[in-house]
C-alpha cells in the first residue's frame, strides 16, 4: 500500500511556509572563515582521538582525528592552516568537549586524494562502505548517524529500498533544498553508490509537495538512472522523521524496539547521498556543508561553510542580528536544541540556524492538561501524551515504560499542539534518556 | 551574548486553554440570543447569575486553598454559561446560585479543577437541581415561549400540566426546529444550536463525530424502541429534534475532560449517550434521558480510556508484511 501522508503530525507555520520563504531561493554562498574549531563528538557515538597537536601545520582534508569503537568516525581538517589549540571547550552539549582549532591560511592546501575506487557505478561494494567510514560521513539530516554503520548489516538481514530524505519537514530550513537543486546529479549518483554497496535495487528520493523545483531537478537528474524514483509526498510534520517517511514510502511499518533494517528500508539524508558520491568518485572527505542561518539576521542565506565554522562569525557574515535576538536554535523550531551562546561551530549534521526575537522566543507557561486530547489525535505513533506525562510529572518510570513511552520520536507534535502549552515532548525526551540510564547502569550490575 | 534556552518545539499554537473556552462561550451566544427573544430578558438574568455565580465561587476556592487563580481561563463561565442555558426562564436565582456551588465546588474543584473533574460540572449540577426541585426544573416550569417573554402569566410552578414536547407530540417539526415549544432556555432554538455547532466546527473546538453519532443513534433507537413497546411511536427526526439532545450533544458531551480521548473510544461514548437516552426517553416514563445519559457515560470514560489505546506504530500483530516490492 502506498500512502501519501500518515496519521496524525501538524503544520508549524503552516499557512505561508513563512520561515522557509526566507531563504530558498538563496543558492549556498561559499563562506571561508578565518578559524574552524572542529569538536571530536561531530557524529553520534565516541568522540574521536585527535591525531594532531598544538603547532602543527595541516592540510585541508587531512585526517586530524582517529576513529573510537564501532559507532567511531575519523575527523578531517576541514581548512589548511596551523593548529592552534587542541583544548576541551564548550559547545552545544552539556558537556565540554575536546576541540581541535584550526588558523586558515586561506591557502587550501591539499591533502593527496584517497585512493581511486572507481566511480559509483564501478566501485567495489565492500570499498564504497570502506570509502564512506574513512571519508567520515555520518547523516546529515540532524542525528550524525555514522553512514557506514548504517550499511553494515547482519549476513541474515537485507535491505531491498533506500529512501533518501529530502522532506525537510522541519520550519525554516531550506539547505536540503538547495543541495537538491544544485547537487542533484552528485544525489542520484551517491544514491546509486548505496544502492550498489547494498546490493539493492530500489532507491526512493523522497521530497514533500512544497518543494516543487527540487521535485523537478530530483526528476531530471533520476532520469535514465535504474531503479531510482522520486516520490512526491504531502507537507506535513514530522513528513521527514524516518519510521513515518518509511510508512508513506513503503507501506512498511518499522517493527517496535526495532532499526528500518529489519524492514529491509535504509534512510538517510540527501545531503548524505551527495557527500557519499563525492567520497567515492572525487576521493574527497566530507569536510564542508550547505547549512541555512536564518530567521532574524540581516541577511537571511544559505551558505556552504567548512566543518567547525564558528556560528557567531556565520551570522555577522551574514549581516548581525536583526534588532535584539532572544534565542538562537541550532536546526528547525520544531526540534533544534536552543543555545545558549552563539559561540559553537557548524557540525556534520547541523542543517541550519534559526534566530529568533524576543516576540517568538517567548516563554510558554504551562497550565493544567484539559484532557483535549488534540496530543492523541496528533501523535504520528499513536500514544497518549497526556497520559504519559502524567506518569513522567509522577517520576514513576515503571508507569511512563508501560504507557509506552520508549516509543515516542520525540517530533514535538504534542507540545506544539498543547493549548494548556505543556511541556510533553521535553518531559518524555527527559524520561527516555532516564530510562536508557537506568537499563544501562542495571546491565552493569 | 547570551540567548534564552527551552526545549524544543520552540513554536506552539496560537490555541490556549482560555482562547478555546472563549470559542465555546461565543458558540453559546446564539443560543443565549435565542433564549431571549423567545422567552424574554428574564433569560439574560437567569445566564448572568449563573455565570457570575460560578466565576465567583471558583475564585473563592481557589483564594481559600491558595490554588492559582483560574478564572482567567474563561472555563468558569463557561460552566456557568451552560448551565444557565439548561434552566427554564423560571428557575428562581438562588437556585441558578446552588446550581453554580454544586458545578464549581462539588464537581470540579474538589475533583481537582480543570481537566480533572469526571462528570460535566454543568450537567450534574443540572441533575442536583432538577432531583432536588422537580417541580421547578421541568414541566410546569417550562413557558410557552412567547415572542420577548410577553406570556400573560407565569404558570403554576407545581402544575404538571404543561407537558414538554417529548411526552406529548403535539409540536410540528418546524415549531421543534426554530424553537416555538416549551424548554429551557438554551435547548429550544435548534437554528441557535445549530450556529453555534458550526462555529466550533470552524475553530476547530470539537470534531463532528461525538455530536453527530449521538443525535443518529437518539433519533433511530428512539423511534426503534416505541415500535418494539407498540403503540405509538414518534419518528426519529422528531426524536432527534426534541428536549435537550441536540444541546447536550454539542455542548455537553463534548466536554473536553468528561469524554474519551481516543476516536473509538469517542464513538462508543457517543453511540452509549444516543442508546441511553432513547432508552430512557422511551421505556423510563421520563421524558428526557439526555442529562443522566450523559452522565452515565462521563462515568464509564476512565474505563474507556484505559482500555481502548490506539495502535502504537509497528507493533507487532498487526505488523505489515516486510519484504514486499515497491513500484
Amino acid at each position: 500500500m502506498i500512502k501519501r501522508s500518515f496519521k496524525g503530525g501538524v503544520h508549524p507555520l503552516s499557512r505561508t511556509h513563512e520561515g522557509k520563504q526566507l531563504t530558498r531561493n538563496k543558492a549556498a554562498v561559499v563562506f571561508e572563515p578565518e578559524y574552524v574549531c572542529i569538536p571530536m563528538n561531530l557524529h553520534l557515538g565516541a568522540p574521536s582521538e585527535p591525531c594532531v597537536k598544538k603547532g602543527d601545520i595541516v592540510k585541508e582534508r587531512q585526517v586530524i582525528a582517529n576513529p573510537v569503537g564501532f559507532l567511531g568516525l575519523p575527523i578531517h581538517a576541514s581548512v589548511s592552516g596551523e593548529v592552534t589549540e587542541v583544548s576541551e571547550k564548550q559547545q552545544l552539549g552539556p558537556k565540554k568537549v575536546m576541540c581541535i582549532t584550526i588558523k586558515n591560511d586561506h591557502l587550501h592546501t591539499l591533502e593527496e586524494p584517497m585512493e581511486d575506487i572507481g566511480t559509483c557505478e564501478t566501485a567495489d561494494p565492500k570499498k564504497i562502505v570502506e570509502r564512506i567510514k574513512a571519508a567520515g560521513i555520518c547523516g546529515m539530516g540532524g542525528a550524525a548517524f555514522p553512514l557506514h554503520v548504517k550499511l553494515t548489516i547482519q549476513d541474515e538481514k537485507y535491505a531491498d529500498t533506500i529512501i533518501l530524505n529530502g522532506a525537510e519537514c522541519e520550519t525554516h530550513l531550506t539547505s536540503d533544498f538547495r543541495t537538491m537543486l544544485e547537487r542533484s546529479d552528485d544525489i542520484v549518483a551517491g544514491l546509486r553508490a548505496i544502492m550498489r554497496a547494498m546490493n539493492c535495487k530500489h532507491g526512493i528520493i523522497a521530497i514533500e509537495d512544497n518543494k516543487p523545483e527540487a521535485i523537478e531537478a530530483m526528476k531530471k537528474a533520476a532520469a535514465g538512472k535504474e531503479g531510482i524514483t522520486v516520490r512526491q509526498l504531502k507537507t506535513k510534520y514530522p513528513q521527514g522523521s524516518e519510521k513515518q517517511l518509511i510508512t508513506v514510502v513503503t507501506g512498511r511499518e518499522v517493527p517496535r524496539g526495532k532499526l528500518p533494517i529489519d524492514c529491509h528500508v535504509i534512510v538517510t539524508n540527501v545531503a548524505t547521498a551527495a557527500a557519499v558520491k563525492s567520497a567515492v568518485e572525487d576521493c574527497r572527505p566530507l569536510v564542508r556543508r550547505v547549512t541555512t542561518v536564518t530567521g532574524k539576521v540581516k541577511c537571511p542565506m544559505n551558505l556552504l561553510v567548512p566543518i567547525g565554522t564558528n556560528v557567531h562569525d556565520l551570522i555577522e557574515y551574514c549581516g548581525g542580528y536583526d534588532g535584539e535576538a532572544a534565542k538562537l536554535i541550532a536546526g528547525g523550531m520544531m526540534t533544534g536544541p536552543a543555545a545558549p551562546t552563539d559561540n559553537f561551530s557548524i557540525t556534520k549534521a547541523m542543517g541550519g540556524i534559526v534566530v529568533l526575537d524576543a516576540k517568538e522566543a517567548v516563554a510558554f507557561e504551562e497550565g493544567p492538561c484539559i484532557r483535549c486530547a488534540r496530543c492523541v489525535s496528533v501523535c504520528p505513533i499513536g500514544l497518549n501524551p497526556a497520559k504519559m506525562k502524567q506518569y513522567c510529572d509522577a517520576n514513576d518510570m515503571e508507569g511512563a515504560k508501560r504507557n509506552n513511552v520508549m516509543d515516542c520520536i520525540v517530533c514535538g507534535c504534542c507540545s506544539f499542539t498543547c493549548p494548556a502549552n505543556r511541556y510533553l515532548t521535553a518531559s518524555f525526551k527527559n524520561m527516555k534518556d532516564r530510562i536508557t540510564l537506568a537499563s544501562r547502569l542495571g546491565g552493569k550490575k | 551574548m547570551s540567548f534564552n534556552v527551552s526545549t524544543a518545539p520552540h513554536i506552539r499554537t496560537k490555541e490556549s486553554t482560555s482562547s478555546i473556552m472563549r470559542n465555546v462561550l461565543i458558540a453559546l451566544l446564539p443560543c443565549l440570543i435565542a433564549g431571549i427573544i423567545f422567552f424574554g430578558f428574564l433569560s439574560l438574568f437567569v445566564v448572568a447569575v449563573c455565570v457570575v455565580s460560578c466565576v465567583v465561587f471558583e475564585l473563592l476556592f481557589e483564594l481559600a486553598m491558595k490554588r492559582p487563580v483560574t478564572i482567567k481561563d474563561c472555563s468558569a463561565a463557561v460552566t456557568g454559561m451552560l448551565l444557565g442555558l439548561t434552566m427554564p426562564v423560571t428557575a428562581p436565582w438562588w437556585m441558578c446560585v446552588i446550581g453554580s456551588a454544586v458545578a464549581i465546588l462539588l464537581v470540579k474543584q474538589a475533583f481537582g479543577g480543570i481537566g480533572d473533574n469526571f462528570l460535566n460540572p454543568a450537567l450534574t449540577a443540572r441533575a442536583v437541581l432538577l432531583a432536588s426541585w422537580p417541580g421547578r426544573m421541568s414541566g410546569g416550569a417550562f413557558v410557552t415561549p412567547n415572542l420577548l417573554g410577553k406570556y400573560a402569566s407565569l404558570p403554576a410552578i407545581d402544575a404538571l400540566s404543561k407537558a414538554t414536547p417529548l411526552a406529548g407530540g403535539q409540536y410540528s417539526i418546524l415549531d421543534l426546529f426554530i424553537g416555538n415549544i416549551p424548554g429551557t432556555i438554551g435547548e429550544v432554538c435548534k437554528i441557535a444550536i445549530l450556529l453555534g455547532f458550526a462555529y466550533l466546527l470552524i475553530t476547530r473546538v470539537i470534531s463532528w463525530g461525538v455530536p453527530v453519532i449521538i443525535v443518529i443513534t437518539t433519533g433511530v433507537f428512539g423511534w426503534l424502541f416505541g415500535l418494539m413497546k407498540g403503540g405509538e411511536t414518534l419518528n426519529p427526526l422528531y426524536h432527534m429534534l426534541s428536549g435537550g439532545i441536540l444541546f447536550g450533544a454539542v455542548f455537553m458531551a463534548t466536554d473536553y475532560s468528561t469524554c474519551p480521548m481516543t476516536a473509538l473510544g469517542q464513538i462508543i461514548f457517543a453511540f452509549g449517550i444516543g442508546l441511553l437516552t432513547a432508552v430512557i426517553r422511551v421505556f423510563a416514563g421520563y421524558p428526557e434521558g439526555v442529562t443522566y445519559a450523559i452522565l452515565f457515560m462521563n462515568i464509564v470514560t476512565p474505563l474507556l480510556d484505559k482500555y481502548i489505546k490506539p495502535r502504537i506504530y509497528g507493533e507487532p500483530e498487526k505488523e505489515k508484511k516486510g519484504g514486499e516490492k515497491v513500484a
